[in-house]
């Protein structure tokens, strides 16, 4: 396709999909990928598709978001607070608190008892970044990693939190952000979705469809969620009996056939839908191929640890990050569960760090091995941070902490992102930001940045109205920004 | 040629008169912009006359005037009448959601009449599958779902507002009617049940059981959503841009966003709902016939009753008789069995379970057996817990009591409780002592999640006491009664929130909860029971003398506990058989009447608060930022209310369904016009206001929606003036310069194909293979789906699938959990029904192939639809082809389709006949039991053939 013709249905694209309509055209257009590569084209390695809406010179191709569902405690692994070492069980003080909202579960205790971690921080690496013994693996990789310790968000509880994290929104119907990714950049895999989730952890607060949805952006740009059992894709296998021989027979029958309709009726509808089924063809094999990890040098599998190779953990699919990664998939998002310490929470936290931190680093160590930590941004954070006093009952080895949504820690890697910073400081009680405060619309809106996009630019009309994944805010934050 | 080639000057001329119009339009939108207060869609519409056009032959009613009139001026005429074929698929998939059937295909084909298409849209309009297609739409705008949305996303019932809906469409209720039932059924005078079930469209929305939420925060998010939804759907307008500012672009002030919020924050309900299960108000609805059901068991019982009055004077008799024969002491003085699931006679510690010995574990303390009220007793010393292995597991929805002798030494400590050990927050249930006030909590956390309720009289210390609690499983309060001595004790309740779900399989604990707070005293006779005891039966329990001792004393000497334990006691073991079976008659046929009580389903409705509650704006629409104090009431830019209208939400349904209402009406339309073509006269459904799209044919919406009005807002009456235009019969066949002059199809020179909804592409392939159970409404049911899908990702983990006739309902009564919805539906573009959705896209993806190809639910389909083609026994291949084909796609294949499926049944057949084993598995695929009277190898071959007609474009596409 020449330039000038690719401006042209760029522009289209866009002014299309901008007034949100579904007709003929729309069909057309509806592919559950970019639609270029219907035409046979190959992927393209080099820079991201940018559909008319990138602005900016991108610094990273693609996001492994590393969601750590249920809200990990910041005071127990990067939030060190050595002064509250000696102030075990004494009241938070209300100069602290401010008369700021609790939740409903310990709003009504009688009292706020400071609960100090158990555990122990040191510094690690150059950059000297505070890191608790629970995560000895990120420890070793901190000189890499760029941790915003002044994080807040708006919600106080999990559902509204974990929405508002992924959708800009606390309530149902927007897109997810990498529905937006997907229809703001496309995808660069021929067989493979622009956008895909996978899951581990069981038990601790569920997941929702709606965090990979495509909101009121057309269907096709929700993510692809992984199976953990079964077919990966949903009904990727042929039935039992039928075997990929007599899949590509009976395929090529039915292309015959509604290509006899196609010449009747005209509606292009039917070319889409034959190309459609070569499509679900070839992913029934990439899709395998894809997810068989036992090609992977035991060195590689030794560095993601014990369980990179049981399907359905962290591990796995840290690993399988990196493979969708490599093929060009946009947008690679993670959800662990079970981070919902209300009680418990030195022996629950131990658990759910020994199977998430030597994936996670194993992640940042592989991608820059490949050099792909260039343009891949990997993000990791739950939807909000952890209150220092305790919830429930408070003894010396055990403690619980309630949802704290004024700050939180997260990390980010790669592409586009400054390594081996420390961005934003809270109070002695982690419980207010002092410094450079990162609003989760300031933080989305800053990942658009390194991903070539002005995130007030990325809009879709729905009820007549421009609707954008940072809503009507979102700050770019400079300090984490690469030079 | 209807249309200019491309490329020549007769296009370029034709494209630019084309572009006029919409230039034209755009005009419109930005004259609306500067002065929105005359914007056309605020302006009650006028019934204009019907254009002349150039042809007189085309037209069938008045919408083809006015869309000949456009075309004429585009100067493109429309296309022909659609094939015969073609025309009563697109009728009977529109019309019922289902496809014709060879039968009816042909009866057409053989009808020449000229009213031979009216009659079968007549036909379709009075099957009861029409009202089942038209609920479909209205479920989507209506949010209506299986389970309650956010963060648990526990299930709920709103079936009966469904069967509602359905019945409504089936019916001909009336648009405006209609409309008045769903907003405010509840405020008509002496409502119907079906009135008040109606209302629960607007209890359809998503609501939180999260722990720790701020109910404020979700009592205005619901309130929230009844404006925008009510808006949506009635007016076409955003007006939910107006929560947290002045709309942007339409005249709606925040202020007039919280006059209507006004109408719907009136209810008693509570901002944290119930975990699973439906959350007040909510009334049980019945269906006719459990009516029916529950009438024939009163009858019975009646009759019953009659036959015992007509014994009791022998009964009289033979029980004094048998009283004054008793000569010592019975063995047993135990009459309150029914439902004891465990008793503990703490009389040892070996034997401290009566139904299950098993030793219990005395941690801390000691604990030592003394004398008792019942044999021994147990001595508490404040330290000890007597530990029971899950003896007494409950959970929040069951009915259960317990009951306990004690003898308290001290005013304070835990008599029984069910903890979890592992949490450290107060959680489970306990009865205690607290200042010698027995008090009773349940909840997975008592902090805020909780029932607590206390005796205001306390209990005496250093006496024998009998303690009941009663709970009656609705996870409320006033659900749990407390006993002392056979009396129902007065009871404050300090904490009404349990949100449910929790079930307390835990050790039971006598004597302390495990966290220090002991009993001091005696304990002695714990019971369990899994139901709930009626006051008789608590003074039953509390009377301990011996049958021998009550049957010597006069009779009106007797307590009411005593002579009621004599009752039970003659009555179960020792009165004649006769009267001994009619007692248990009786009781046989109470029981099933409570039990088929218990089985009416429950609807959420709508219900205000006796005492009306002040609505504010709230600043920046933040729920703690209450500003200016307003009254019920609606936007300036739209008509006034009616005179004398009540301020309540029946005022604002009269409001909106006024005959001069401007947006009602061209709404409603405007959707069935979207259902038939694809896209709305006006393409933005859900918004009318100045930012919406302005109608491709502004007179035709008028005239429609004044028809609409005209005709008493008859929706089947609406529904056929669409169907029989000539508009719609037109051909879906396009052309290159077609698609090229018009791609969006503005002008309507023909009908658009469009990819079936979800629903429809499933329940087509059950009616073809005959699979199709047609039972209208009931509960949602649970088809085949992946086993993991919920388990990896949602709270509660197991989806248990059907078996049966559950598989094969139609689809609109697939269980629709919102957080994670079917994947059969999603994948086929069905919304999540989290919020309000007026249009579906239409999308065509990879998923979409594999769903088609190997979902179990459509191979097995394939397989079914096979053996129905194979049974036509006296046919040839090609008739058994031809057959399925028609089946289909209500035509006859084409020489070369049937060729190419012929070769493909051969090609199938051969592979088949050496890999028979590969045949077994195909044919197996699914529930449905396999013939097998057919021969697998050509049953499999057939099933493929099958299954490849299924993925025709054509098959999931109506033309």
């Amino acid at each position: 396709m020449d330039p000038i013709t690719e401006l042209e249905s760029d522009w289209n694209r866009r002014r299309f999909l901008s007034r949100g309509v579904t007709g003929i055209g729309a069909i057309a257009l509806a592919s559950l990928l970019n639609p270029r590569f219907l035409r046979g084209a190959q992927p393209v390695e080099d820079s991201p598709r940018t559909f008319g809406f990138s602005h900016l010179a991108p610094r990273a191709k693609r996001v492994i978001y590393l969601c750590q569902s249920g809200a990990p405690s910041q005071l127990d692994l990067f939030d060190f607070k050595p002064n509250l070492a000696g102030r075990f069980g004494q009241d938070l003080p209300d100069s602290v608190r401010m008369g700021q909202r609790l939740t409903g579960m310990t709003a009504g205790q009688d009292r706020f008892p400071i609960a100090p971690s158990i555990f122990t921080f040191a510094r690690h690496g150059a950059s000297g970044a505070w890191v608790s013994e629970l995560l000895p693996f990120t420890a070793r990789i901190t000189d890499d990693l760029c941790f915003v310790k002044s994080m807040r968000t708006e919600a106080i509880n999990h559902d509204p939190a974990i929405t508002f994290l992924q959708t800009g929104s606390q309530q149902a119907g927007r897109p997810s952000f990498g529905a937006w990714l997907s229809y703001g950049l496309g995808s660069e895999n021929a067989n493979l979705p622009a956008f895909v989730v996978m899951t581990s952890g069981d038990g601790g607060q569920p997941l929702y469809d709606r965090l990979w949805g495509s909101g009121f952006l057309p269907t096709k740009h929700q993510g692809v969620k992984l199976n953990r059992t079964g077919d990966p894709v949903l009904f990727l296998s042929n039935p039992p009996g039928v075997d990929a021989a007599m899949r590509r027979s009976m395929l090529d029958d039915l292309s015959e056939l509604n290509q006899i309709r196609l010449a009747k009726k005209g509606d292009p509808e039917i070319a889409n839908r034959i190309a459609q089924y070569e499509l679900a063809f070839r992913m029934q094999s990439s899709v395998p191929e894809l997810v068989d990890t036992s090609g992977e040098p035991q060195s590689v599998l030794d560095l993601y640890g014990p369980d990179a190779t049981k399907p359905g953990t962290y591990a796995a699919n840290c690993l399988l990050a990196r493979r969708f990664a490599e093929r060009g998939v946009r947008f690679i998002q993670l959800y662990h569960r079970g981070w919902d310490q209300h009680t418990n929470l030195p022996k629950d936290i131990a658990n759910q760090c020994r199977a998430t931190d030597q994936p996670s680093a194993a992640l940042i160590t592989d991608l820059k091995q490949r050099g792909m930590l260039e343009d891949t941004l990997v993000v990791w954070g739950g939807e909000f941070g952890r209150t220092v006093y305790c919830q429930g009952k408070l003894t010396g080895a055990n403690y619980g902490r309630d949802h704290h949504p004024r700050c939180f820690t997260m990390w980010l890697a790669g592409g586009g992102i400054r390594p081996g910073i420390t961005h934003g400081e809270t109070d002695d009680h982690s419980y207010n930001i002092t410094r450079d405060p990162v609003h989760v619309h300031d933080l989305n809106a800053t990942i658009l940045h390194c991903l070539g996009l002005r995130h007030t630019d990325l809009t879709f009309r729905f009820q007549s109205r421009d609707h954008r994944l940072t809503d009507v805010a979102g700050q770019l934050v400079p300090g984490i920004l690469a030079g | 040629m209807r249309y200019p080639q491309i490329g020549t000057r007769a296009f370029v001329l034709a494209a630019s008169a084309f572009s006029l119009i919409a230039a034209s339009l755009a005009a419109d939108r930005e004259s609306a912009l500067e002065v929105p207060r005359t914007h056309w869609a605020f302006v009650p519409p006028e019934r204009p006359p019907l254009p002349t056009a150039h042809s007189v032959s085309w037209p069938k009613n008045g919408i083809d005037y006015f869309v000949l009139a456009r075309l004429d001026q585009a100067g493109i005429e429309p296309s022909p009448e659609a094939e015969k074929e073609t025309l009563i698929r697109r009728v009977t998939l529109d019309l019922t959601g289902l496809p014709p059937t060879p039968a009816e295909v042909d009866a057409f084909l053989r009808d020449l009449s000229p009213d031979a298409y009216e009659n079968v849209v007549n036909r379709l309009l009075n099957s009861a599958r029409y009202g089942e297609r038209m609920a479909l739409d209205w479920l989507d705008l209506a949010r209506y779902a299986d389970t309650s949305g956010y963060q648990t996303d526990g299930i709920r019932f709103m079936w009966r507002w469904r069967d509602w809906v359905i019945d409504a469409f089936n019916r001909n209720l009336p648009y405006n009617q209609f409309t008045l039932e769903q907003l405010a059924g509840d405020l008509l005078p002496n409502p119907t049940t079906d009135q008040i079930i109606a209302t629960g469209f607007n209890r359809n929305h998503r609501a939180n059981s999260e722990g720790g939420i701020v109910f404020e925060e979700y009592l205005k998010e619901y309130a929230v959503d009844r404006v925008d939804t009510t808006a949506t759907v009635w007016l076409g307008l955003t007006i939910g841009c107006a929560r947290c500012h002045d709309h942007k672009y339409d005249p709606i002030s925040q202020k007039e966003f919280y006059q209507l919020f006004a109408y719907f924050d009136q209810l008693q309900e509570r901002g944290r709902v119930s975990k699973y299960g439906n959350s007040a108000p909510l009334i049980r609805a019945p269906t006719a016939r459990m009516e029916a059901d529950v009438r024939d068991i009163e009858t019975k019982l009646e009759k019953s009753r009659i036959a015992w009055d007509a014994i009791l004077p022998k009964l009289r008799r033979t029980q004094t008789e048998w009283e004054n024969s008793l000569t010592e002491e019975t063995s047993t003085d135990e009459w309150v069995i029914d439902g004891l699931e465990s008793r503990f006679p703490l009389d040892d510690i070996e034997l401290a379970s009566e139904v299950e010995p098993e030793p219990a574990t005395v941690s801390d303390g000691s604990l030592q057996f003394v004398r008792g009220k019942v044999g021994k007793a147990a001595q508490f010393d404040g330290k000890a817990c007597l530990r029971l292995k899950d003896k007494a597991g409950f959970g929040g929805r069951d009915a259960v009591s317990f009951g306990v002798w004690l003898r308290p030494e001290d005013s304070t400590g835990t008599i029984l409780a069910l903890v979890n050990e592992g949490d450290t927050r107060d959680n489970g249930f306990s009865v205690e002592l607290v200042r010698g006030k027995v008090r009773v909590k349940l909840g997975p956390r008592w902090l805020d999640d909780a029932i607590r309720v206390e005796t205001p009289q306390p209990i005496e210390i250093g006496v024998w006491q009998h303690v009941l609690i009663t709970y009656d499983g609705s996870q409320m309060a006033n659900g749990i009664s407390v006993y002392v001595n056979g009396e129902p004790r007065e009871l404050a309740t300090q904490l009404d929130i349990l949100t449910g779900g929790i079930s307390l399989n835990y050790p039971l604990r006598i004597g302390s909860d495990g966290s220090g707070n002991g009993f001091h005293g005696n304990l002695d006779d714990v019971r369990f029971y899994r139901r709930m005891l009626s006051s008789v039966e608590a003074e039953v329990l509390a009377t301990t003398t011996p049958i021998y001792t009550i049957a010597k004393k006069m009779t009106s000497e007797r307590s009411t506990g005593e002579r009621e334990k004599l009752d039970r006691f003659f009555l179960g073991s020792a009165a004649p058989e006769e009267i001994r079976d009619k007692f248990a008659r009786l009781k046989t046929l109470e029981q099933e009447k409570r039990e088929r009580f218990a089985a009416i389903p429950t609807v959420m409705v709508m219900q205000d608060r006796p005492d009306p509650a002040d609505t504010f704006i709230l600043t920046r629409g933040e729920y703690d930022r209450p500003g200016e104090k307003v009254t019920a009431g609606v936007p300036s830019c739209l008509p006034p209310l009616p005179q004398g209208a009540p301020a309540n939400r029946l005022g604002l349904a009269q409001w909106i369904v006024g005959s001069s209402h401007p947006l009602t009406s061209r709404v409603a339309v405007n959707r069935f016009w979207q259902k038939y073509f694809g896209a709305g006269l006006v393409r933005t459904p859900e918004d009318f206001g100045t930012r919406g799209e302005s109608p491709s044919h502004p007179k035709l919406l008028d005239w429609l929606a004044t028809e609409f009005v005209r005709t008493g807002w008859d929706v089947k009456g609406m529904q056929r003036l669409i169907v029989t235009s000539a508009t719609y019969r037109q051909s879906s066949d396009v052309t290159e310069s077609m698609l090229q002059f018009d791609p969006e199809n503005r002008l309507l020179a023909r009908v658009p194909r469009m990819r079936l909804p979800a629903e429809t592409i499933r329940d087509q392939a059950l009616s073809v293979s005959g699979l199709l159970d047609g039972t209208i409404g009931g509960p949602s049911v649970n088809p085949y789906q992946p086993a993991s899908l919920w388990k990896e990702i949602a709270s509660d983990s197991s989806y248990s699938q059907d078996h049966g006739p559950g598989l094969y309902r139609r689809s609109l009564y697939t269980f629709w959990k919102r957080t994670v919805p079917h994947p059969s539906m999603a994948i086929f573009d069905a919304p999540s029904r989290e919020i309000c959705t007026v249009r579906r896209p239409r999308t065509n993806t990879p998923l979409q192939a594999l769903a088609l190809m190997n979902e179990v639910t459509y191979v097995e389909a394939s397989r079914v639809l096979a053996g129905r083609m194979l049974r036509k026994s006296e046919g040839s291949d090609i008739d058994r082809i031809r057959f399925g084909f028609k089946l289909l796609t209500a035509r006859n294949p084409t020489r070369k389709e049937q060729t190419v499926l012929s070769e493909s049944l051969e090609r199938y057949r051969s592979q088949y006949k050496v890999s028979i084993n590969a045949a077994r598995a195909l044919i197996g695929t699914g529930e449905y039991p396999s013939s097998n009277a057919l021969d697998p190898g050509e049953l499999a071959a057939f099933a493929l053939v099958a299954s490849l007609m299924m993925n025709l474009d054509e098959v999931i596409t109506r033309e």
